[in-house]
């Protein structure tokens, strides 16, 4: 009995170290200018919902919200679509060089990502994308092609070739193959790639920061760092736009925790 | 219909695998082989990011930044010391940390999953918000200092704040960094722990072997695989990782937590006009060149022990 509450006792205590940020985060956003002013408390005397509307009204927090959302979105789709063919190809179907290729996605695992940064805004800025979605959106697509390739490779080769075989005798091209009956066998990989994707890519900020110049186009890591650059940014508001970049992707995990937590296990792993 | 002879069959779905992996390919090649040549090309090169023009140096730019330039190798050296020191404690801190977090959360059944998910929080959030969080906390006036001083251990409080003081910045840029590896470390042991043979455990209990013992005699060893695994995953963050050193202390105080990414990022982007893009590429490589050996020893490692 008193060897659980030990346990339990600790694990609370780490929980409290591991959420430490966030509780003051919460804490902060809670709390008005005025109260923030004189000092700040870490529970807040007299809460408010005002820091946080007028931070996402008033702030712009709304359109760098809406930056974030299509950046992401296209990104996770983007990776979805084009390395769930490739992984299909890789693992289900044969042809000539494909250890080869596949070993030059795995291979880039190892570039570090400050060697490409530099390139990548040169690159950007010849194809006229430096400062645009699409200058972020492509360049995040292929920074998920290691894991990726890996994770979907492994996927569909672990549907039974059989699967493929029935599926042609019933006369359903290539095509059909890979949507009706490959696609459906690896949805868990699927999913595990869709978040492995969204949230580094709603989290991203190096990239975002040495490419985007309007602030039309800023998305949320950026929208907080101008913030805290402007002339006496107040903690509240700071901490109120962090609670605005943190939450979708807490809910998200929430949601998908458990596919989440086994796709990075065996992606570590594999 | 007849089925298509084997042959043209074979053929056919080669082609698909290549239309397949087209558009992967045609994506590598813009994006990745790309950038990596002119990356490299780059690296053999003086050039300021406007000029018509690059001055080709050979090897110059490498020999600059590992003893040839009086201003920079040693600041390339005092880096590259400070991003070992990460490199070494980081992981070392996430393993003390983790393994027994994760040896916790096997014994207790009932809230494993909240505990797991609160413990989650710093990997899935990692950016600039909790980059944030925490350097405000860490703030002179902020929230660090005041616990420490109404929990009566106001000797540890940092009037400076931690990141202020030159002694403190690094040795807290690597708690922050480990905080946020402790949760895929965690994890890592809590998916082996669930799959160790429990007879072993069992005929371990039989030999008399008490808790601790059956810690260090047996489970540590048969958990060697994902402490190396750990080990590896957070060199290659340290080495690679430098957004949190750019967002909490932009390298500060005084140049005392500049690490070798943050190095290659300034030389990139915060010296306009001056010719340093050439070695900022080959700073670029030096540390590809090292996350190669790295990998290459762990591969071995992982090898001999598993």
């Amino acid at each position: 009995m008193t060897r659980r509450v030990v346990v339990h006792l600790l694990l609370g205590l780490y929980g409290l170290v591991s959420a430490y940020p966030f509780l003051w985060m919460v804490s902060g956003a809670l709390q008005g200018t005025k109260e923030m002013l004189g000092g700040g408390h870490l529970i807040p005397r007299h809460p408010t919902l005002g820091t946080l509307a007028q931070t996402w009204t008033q702030l712009h927090f709304l359109r760098y919200f809406g930056n974030s959302l299509a950046v992401t979105v296209a990104t996770t789709v983007g990776a979805l679509a084009v390395y769930s063919l490739a992984g299909y190809s890789f693992g289900a179907l044969r042809f000539p060089g494909r250890r080869l290729l596949y070993g030059c996605f795995v291979a880039l695992l190892f570039v570090p990502g400050i060697t490409m940064l530099l390139p990548l805004v040169i690159l950007q800025n010849r194809l006229g994308l430096l400062g645009t979605r699409t200058g972020l959106i492509l360049p995040g697509i292929n920074a998920t092609a290691p894991l990726a390739v890996m994770l979907l490779t492994n996927a569909f080769r672990a549907v039974p070739r059989e699967l493929r075989e029935a599926a042609r005798m019933d006369g359903a091209g290539e095509a059909r193959t890979f949507v009706s009956v490959y696609l459906p066998a690896v949805r868990p990989a699927l999913v595990t790639l869709a978040l492995l994707t969204a949230i580094p890519t709603w989290n991203e900020f190096v990239l975002a920061r040495v490419s985007l110049g309007d602030p039309a186009t800023y998305t949320l890591p950026l929208g907080l760092q101008d913030l805290s650059s402007s002339a006496n940014p107040q903690q509240n508001t700071l901490m109120a736009a962090s609670l605005i970049i943190v939450i979708p992707v807490v809910l998200l995990f929430v949601f998908l925790q458990r596919s989440f937590v086994n796709g990075l296990t065996g992606a570590v792993k594999g | 219909m007849a089925l298509p002879a084997p042959t043209a069959r074979r053929v056919r779905e080669a082609l698909t695998g290549y239309a397949f992996v087209l558009p992967a390919v045609a994506l590598f090649l813009v994006m990745g082989v790309y950038t990596i040549g002119y990356g490299l090309t780059l690296s053999f090169a003086r050039w300021n990011g406007f000029s018509r023009h690059w001055t080709w140096v050979g090897l110059g730019n490498y020999l600059d930044l590992l003893y040839r330039d009086p201003v920079l190798a040693p600041a390339v050296r005092s880096a590259a010391l400070r991003t070992g020191v990460v490199m070494v404690a980081a992981p070392a801190f996430a393993v003390v940390m983790g393994l027994p977090l994760a040896v916790l959360l096997n014994r207790i059944g009932r809230l494993r999953a909240l505990y797991r998910t609160v413990f989650f929080l710093p990997y899935v959030t990692a950016g600039i918000a909790v980059y944030y969080a925490w350097t405000y906390a860490l703030a002179p006036d902020g929230s660090v200092n005041f616990l420490l001083r109404h929990l009566g251990l106001g000797s540890l409080a940092q009037p400076q704040g931690f990141l202020g003081n030159p002694a403190t910045a690094l040795p807290t840029l690597i708690v922050v960094t480990a905080w946020s590896a402790v949760p895929v470390a965690t994890l890592l042991y809590l998916t082996a722990l669930q799959a160790l043979d429990t007879s072993v455990l069992d005929a371990a209990a039989v030999d008399g072997a008490g808790g601790a013992r059956t810690m260090t005699a047996v489970v540590w060893p048969m958990l060697r695989p994902i402490t190396a695994a750990v080990v590896m995953l957070g060199m290659r963050d340290a080495l690679q990782g430098f957004q949190l050193f750019l967002v909490m202390t932009n390298g500060g105080p005084g140049g005392h937590t500049t690490v070798l990414g943050l190095e290659a990022y300034d030389l990139s982007f915060a010296n306009q006009f001056r010719p340093t893009l050439g070695l900022a590429s080959a700073l670029g490589w030096l540390l590809f060149v090292v996350a190669l050996l790295l990998s290459a020893v762990n591969v071995r490692a992982l090898r001999s022990r598993a």
